[in-house]
């Protein structure tokens, strides 16, 4: 366990894999929350405590829970530490809690967390997973605020609530809307691609290796025909 | 056997753990979030009543309350703020008011309407200080008349909601519903079925005339008394003598009143309003009316309709009105159709031709008002015409 | 009948105007996932729409009966997830037992449902977000299952046909699929204002 591996654990999520660009988890809050600046960062910032948390709990655990019972485990585990969030958001940032609205619950059913607690926490020592979390959940958030931004300042002329002279007053008002959204997201993909040289691991299809549902699942991807099971 | 019960194990003590950890955060964060959520209640009932403090929300369904109001708070010093939902010119809204202690308005603020004209944006303000007593006499925004009616009705439920609140009670019902329970108290025979009875004959001291449906008799409204005769005309109400005598007497005229019809192509000069005409025994006049309003006169702009108001009007021989009704119309809603309205007409009753001129238009219907007036003024050129005077 | 015009109005609403993958955001996973061909984005919206309504017709009575009840409105995420959990591995172990053959056709895709968002998004919107009674949550859950159905079905259509055209190395693949997304998105913006019009 030397600091090098330690460091890379942490920044593998804010680039090479991050969750949003690379690995293509998480994609509906992603889309749902990065309209406004606040909103994405809140977002971000909410899933990255709820991340850390059940990793290092469930890293903890590793060894207590039985691997049957692993993925229901893993998902009260989560729910709780979402619910706890989503009370002190309630009470100390009541702005954000209206923002986020039922999208802080979802964050329950994050693939992101439910991902790396399969992947990785369930497997590696607290802290590596806490790294780990704090990497993600910062590349998520990362993701979400870059979206946030060009949708914020090109859709509504605003950064974080506040007016931009100029762009103000040449708004494309659908990048705040759904299908800004997809657009934007397609966009940020194929530039994170672009700007990696294709050294990300770029996925054309979901592949079941970060799918949470993969314990259920049993099969090798999502569109294999029976008989292609693992 | 093993393998499950350790599933089931940890699976329960990891659950009750959550659970535990939730309860307690719920224990720190519930009253937090409780008050913040207070706060911005209050915030919102500031805005309308700036000097409340600790508002408290008042179960309504306690009370008997005007339909319009939907949510009450309560404040410490006496004073309450009231939603309210009413309905305007096209849709729904739903406006809030603040009450202080004394019964006045200390603020109205609409909170969502889809109005057209958007008159309820700035009315509110013109009702702050208004109280059970002024607030009839606050003017409605002219070419709004519905919109800032309605507003101005639903603040005024608010106002007799104050008082049921603080113990009185209110009359809370409409002049038709007022008007219904007399007619029917004054002849239960009449099975509250009553139309109202086109007044032909001087009548004195009777304003208006009203026939049971059944056929039971007729009530007649002499200043604030409602009178019931049987259908041959004699007083059935407990009154004085002399006004059973005159109210009998009245009532007789009216009923025995016979219309003759008048053939009007015989006279070249008859204005072009009259449509027919008729003569009582006694020698009266009726006419019935085709005024010009917006419909005929109407900018294209605003879909006209193309209908004339249709009036009867019933007059002595000497030019005076005797009785004025609107019976048909087809004017701008809630604007010109005003024309159909009693409070309208009925300032017509009694007007001769030196004075029919002197009567509160219809605001924001200048063409409707007119195209009225220059029907009537058409009555007595009419009845000089009959008479032969030229 | 007004209750019955105010049940299409919210059938219809979650439909078109509300749909919950393209205007919503729930559900992308799959949406993006298993659209690829036409049988299996039927497979797999049936099945959550399926999901969907059996998990509404047990989760609204829980919060109003026992939830609600005891003051244990915090507990709502972790009770209705484990609650969706238990109900899809209940829903296929019956389906193969009773219905072998609709198990065949839905089997593989009650698993993946279980983390879908748009199915604890809807029965939490129910509660939170409209306040709907059981008859309207019911509804609702089944629109929205429609909703994602008929993005599906109608987005398998549109990629069979970015798989046949070329496209700049960098789209390739994901990002042309989202761009794709965009525009089916964009299509639903036109039946905002549908909704309110609609017994008009």
């Amino acid at each position: 366990m030397n600091k090098n591996s330690n460091l890379s654990i942490l920044l593998k999520g804010l680039l090479l894999e991050n969750p949003v660009f690379v690995l293509i988890l998480g994609t509906c809050p992603t889309l749902a929350t990065s309209t406004t600046v606040i909103g994405a960062i809140g977002m971000g910032l909410a899933a990255t405590a709820v991340l850390i948390c059940s990793n290092v709990v469930i890293s903890l655990l590793r060894n207590v829970i039985p691997s049957s019972a692993r993925i229901p485990c893993y998902i009260v585990i989560i729910a709780g530490f979402v619910t706890i969030v989503q009370m002190f958001i309630h009470a100390y940032l009541p702005a954000l809690y209206d923002m986020l609205g039922v999208y802080l619950a979802l964050i329950t059913v994050n693939c992101i967390i439910l991902g790396r607690a399969e992947m990785f926490a369930g497997k590696n020592t607290v802290g590596k997973s806490a790294l780990d979390g704090v990497g993600m959940g910062l590349g998520f958030t990362l993701a979400l605020l870059m979206m946030a931004t060009v949708r914020e300042v090109f859709g509504a002329g605003s950064f974080a609530g506040i007016e931009i002279p100029f762009i103000s007053n040449y708004k494309i008002e659908i990048l705040t809307k759904a299908p800004g959204g997809f657009m934007v997201y397609g966009m940020m993909i194929a530039l994170v691609y672009k700007l990696t040289h294709g050294k990300a691991p770029k996925k054309s299809e979901f592949s079941c290796a970060d799918c949470p549902s993969a314990a259920f699942c049993g099969k090798t991807s999502c569109t294999a025909e029976k008989g292609e099971e693992k | 056997m093993k393998s499950q019960i350790k599933t089931v194990v940890s699976l329960t003590v990891i659950c009750a753990v959550v659970a535990v950890l939730l309860a307690v955060t719920n224990y720190i964060t519930a009253p937090i979030i409780k008050k913040n959520e207070a706060a911005q209640v209050n915030g919102a009932l500031s805005v309308v009543l700036p000097s409340g403090e600790g508002f408290e929300a008042v179960d309504i369904s306690k009370y008997e309350l005007p339909e319009t109001i939907t949510e009450v708070y309560s404040e410490k010093n006496g004073g309450y703020v009231f939603k309210m939902l009413t309905s305007g010119y096209g849709s729904d809204f739903v406006l809030m008011c603040g009450i202080d202690a004394n019964g006045a308005v200390v603020g109205a603020t609409c909170i969502s309407s889809n109005e057209t004209l958007g008159a309820e944006k700035e009315y509110g303000k013109t009702l702050v200080g208004a109280t059970g007593e002024t607030i009839d006499g606050v003017a409605t925004v002219s070419g709004a008349t519905r919109t800032t009616d309605a507003y101005k009705n639903a603040v005024r439920d608010a106002l007799n909601a104050k008082i049921i609140l603080g113990g009185g009670s209110v009359d809370l019902r409409d002049e038709t519903q007022i008007l219904a329970d007399n007619l029917n108290a004054a002849l239960p025979a009449g099975e509250g079925k009553f139309t109202p009875v086109f007044i032909t004959e001087i009548l004195e001291g009777v304003q208006e005339v009203y026939k049971a449906e059944n056929g039971a008799g007729y009530v007649l409204k002499s200043g604030e008394n409602f009178i019931a005769t049987a259908a041959d005309g004699t007083v059935v109400s407990d009154v004085a003598d002399d006004v059973k005598t005159a109210m009998s007497d009245n009532a007789k005229k009216l009923i025995s009143s016979k219309l003759t019809q008048i053939d009007i192509s015989g006279y070249a000069d008859m204005p072009t309003q009259i449509e027919e005409a008729y003569k009582t025994d006694s020698g009266n006049y009726v006419f019935h009316l085709k005024a010009a309003g917006f419909g005929i006169n109407g900018d294209a702009w605003y879909n006209p309709s193309g209908e004339y108001i249709k009036i009867k009007v019933s007059a002595t021989k000497d030019g005076k009105i005797i009785a004025c009704e609107t019976v048909s119309q087809k004017e701008t809603d809630g604007i010109g159709s005003a024309c159909a309205d009693k409070k309208f007409y009925s300032q017509f009753n009694g007007k001769e031709q030196t004075n029919y001129k002197e009567i509160d238009a219809i605001s924001g219907a200048t063409v409707t008002t007119n195209g009225y007036k220059t029907a009537i003024s058409k009555v007595f050129d009419a009845i000089n015409i009959l008479k032969g005077v030229s | 009948m007004d209750a019955f015009k105010s049940l299409i109005i919210i059938l219809m609403s979650s439909v078109l105007v509300n749909n919950y993958v393209l205007s919503r955001f729930l559900g992308i996973c799959p949406f993006l996932g298993v659209s690829k061909k036409l049988n299996q984005a039927v497979g797999m919206g049936i099945a959550v729409t399926l999901v969907m309504v059996v998990a509404t017709a047990v989760t609204w009575p829980i919060q109003h009966y026992i939830l609600n009840v005891f003051d244990l409105g915090y507990m709502q995420t972790i009770v209705f997830i484990l609650v969706i959990a238990s109900l899809v591995q209940l829903t296929e172990m019956m389906l193969k037992r009773y219905i072998p053959a609709l198990h065949k056709s839905l089997g593989v895709y009650l698993p993946l449902i279980t983390t879908n968002c748009a199915v604890l998004g809807v029965t939490i919107d129910n509660i939170t977000e409209h306040n709907f009674n059981f008859v309207e949550s019911l509804v609702n859950s089944l629109g929205c299952g429609l909703g994602f159905l008929l993005a599906m079905v109608l987005f398998s259509g549109v990629r069979s046909r970015i798989n046949d055209s070329e496209i700049p190395e960098s789209f390739k693949g994901l990002p042309a699929t989202l761009i794709a997304a965009s525009f089916v998105s964009l299509a639903f913006f036109g039946f905002a204002g549908v909704v309110d019009k609609l017994f008009a």
